[in-house]
């Protein structure tokens, strides 16, 4: 049972992760200048330092991407 | 109760690329920045001691390059904003990291002649990771608590991201070590192979590091502007208190794991002591902001609070308050008080803890900058606080606690001079 579960759990891990690096190729190269207009000019090292993480949050840059939203959400700073 | 922190502004894309000649702030920014970068003797050199020569970035972002590609393209990420502070704070930890993991194997081999190389690696690695991440959690209260420290929370980022590929480093070795070489996948050998939950002295640790590993994965994998900007401060101030968790889930695996393989009383005191260095210094650098929360404020008969004297607050620094839960940094500068928000719009750093420079209210954290009768970075930078009405009465500030939208101009409170 135990087994069974953490197999699930791996697998599920290996296809979110693959779907990531998938959508992260793309979204380095093309999207991300298209949701934040500072990186339309950011260089390679840039693009490549973000893509683990664009891999790891990529339900939600995909979901801007695929909203058409130019730039990134207004945000509040949280009370210090 | 007055919210301080207000929506804040879309920064426009390359605002300063459309125009062709920076302001006049600009060029004695980036004058005064060079001026560091050079080791002069600046204004902001002698001011600081050092602090705030390490903690300028934007708006000057800081490095040579950096000041090339401002005045060329203003407003573009870099993948990091190197300049001569980072690439000395980066050779140092470094050399510090490398020489302790040198020491640890040469130490481990001596002590241990029958430990094999691969398990001194595994040790050294992952024990390097966890004072990391002590020393990581001990810089925010130590500056907290004395700005003199100041300096260790510049380049945080990189410590962090530093702690972060030695945790993977001593993670990938353990997995390959321990079950790579089975016809098990690794992973879930890793979740299956140990289920003694039961007891303690065998209990499975290995998987509250992964599950850690996990969580510093994701913090240092957001370690950039862009994801501060494109996750928003909040979420991603939210996503990064999650150390906290991470420093939790470490702490059982390195305890649990040194009951297993060893029964040395020193590696357990040092490991309690670590521990109780980070709570003390937690709950000191607590108790010390807690003690300026709850200072109570008398009222006029208007809206306003009397906040301290003229005379408290030093020159070109500031004195923060807090009214309603809210924190407010009045600054004393040319004979004049402005009220802003404490908040940096950047990484939420306190700006009652920097100083004027330039004429300009710098954030001790990366320097980011504000005017403070508007509480607008100068331009070409578009970030805005929150500003404060204030008056003097014989000597006392009156503070209005009521936030004004971010970048509302307000007139200073003029000081009178005998």
């Amino acid at each position: 049972m135990a087994e069974r579960v953490a197999s699930a759990l791996v697998w599920a891990m290996y296809a979110y992760v693959a779907c990531g690096a998938i959508f992260a190729a793309c979204f380095v190269t093309r999207g991300v200048q298209r949701i934040d207009s500072q990186a339309r000019h950011a260089g390679f090292t840039f693009r490549l330092l973000i893509f683990p993480g664009v891999a790891a949050l990529w339900p939600l840059l995909a979901h801007r991407w695929i909203d058409a939203q130019a730039e990134p959400p207004i945000g509040e700073n949280p009370r210090q | 109760m007055p919210k301080l922190n207000l929506p804040s502004v879309r920064i426009p894309a390359n605002d300063s690329a459309s125009s062709p000649t920076p302001p006049a702030h600009f060029h004695l920014a980036r004058r005064l920045a060079a001026l560091v970068l050079l080791g002069g003797n600046s204004r902001a050199a002698s001011h600081a001691g050092g602090r705030l020569i390490l903690s300028w970035r934007s708006p000057i972002r800081a490095s040579a390059a950096g000041l090339r590609r401002v005045a060329s393209v203003s407003q573009n990420y870099t993948a990091v904003s190197w300049n001569a502070q980072k690439r000395a704070y980066d050779l140092a930890l470094a050399t510090g990291m490398l020489l302790y993991i040198t020491t640890f194997l040469a130490l481990g081999a001596w002590l241990h002649p029958t430990a094999t190389a691969e398990t001194l690696l595994i040790r050294a690695l992952g024990s390097c990771a966890f004072l990391s991440l002590n020393v990581i959690l001990c810089i925010g209260p130590l500056c907290r608590l004395d700005a003199r420290f100041l300096p260790l929370l510049y380049n945080r980022r990189h410590l962090g991201v530093a702690t972060f590929l030695l945790g993977l480093a001593h993670g990938a070795f353990s997995l390959f070590q321990f079950h790579a070489l089975g016809d098990a996948d690794p992973f879930i050998s890793l979740l299956t192979a140990n289920r003694n939950f039961a007891s303690l002295a065998d209990f499975p640790f290995q998987p509250l590091g992964f599950f850690a590993l996990i969580i510093l994965f994701l913090m240092a994998a957001t370690s950039h502007d862009f994801w501060l900007r494109n996750l928003t401060p909040s979420v991603w101030k939210l996503l990064h208190m999650l150390v906290y968790f991470a420093y939790a889930l470490l702490v059982a695996h390195v305890t649990l794991g040194l009951l297993q393989s060893e029964r040395s009383p020193w590696l357990v005191a040092a490991m309690v002591a670590s521990i109780a260095l980070v709570l003390t210094l937690h709950l000191a650098a607590t108790l010390k902001e807690k003690k300026i929360d709850q200072a109570a404020h008398e009222k006029d008969a208007g809206n306003f609070v009397a906040a301290c004297r003229v005379n408290e607050i030093p020159e070109k620094f500031a004195k923060v308050i807090s009214v309603h839960g809210e924190r407010v940094a009045i600054f004393k500068y040319d004979g004049k008080i402005s009220a802003l928000s404490n908040v940096c719009r950047h990484q939420n750093g306190p700006l009652g803890e920097g100083k004027i420079i330039d004429g300009c209210v710098t954030c001790p954290w990366h320097g980011y900058q504000y005017l403070p009768e508007t509480g607008a970075s100068p331009p070409p930078f578009t970030e805005k606080v929150c500003t404060f009405r204030t008056k003097l009465v014989d000597g006392l500030i009156w503070l209005d606690p009521t936030p004004l939208p971010p970048g509302t101009p307000v007139e200073a409170s003029k000081v009178q001079t005998a």
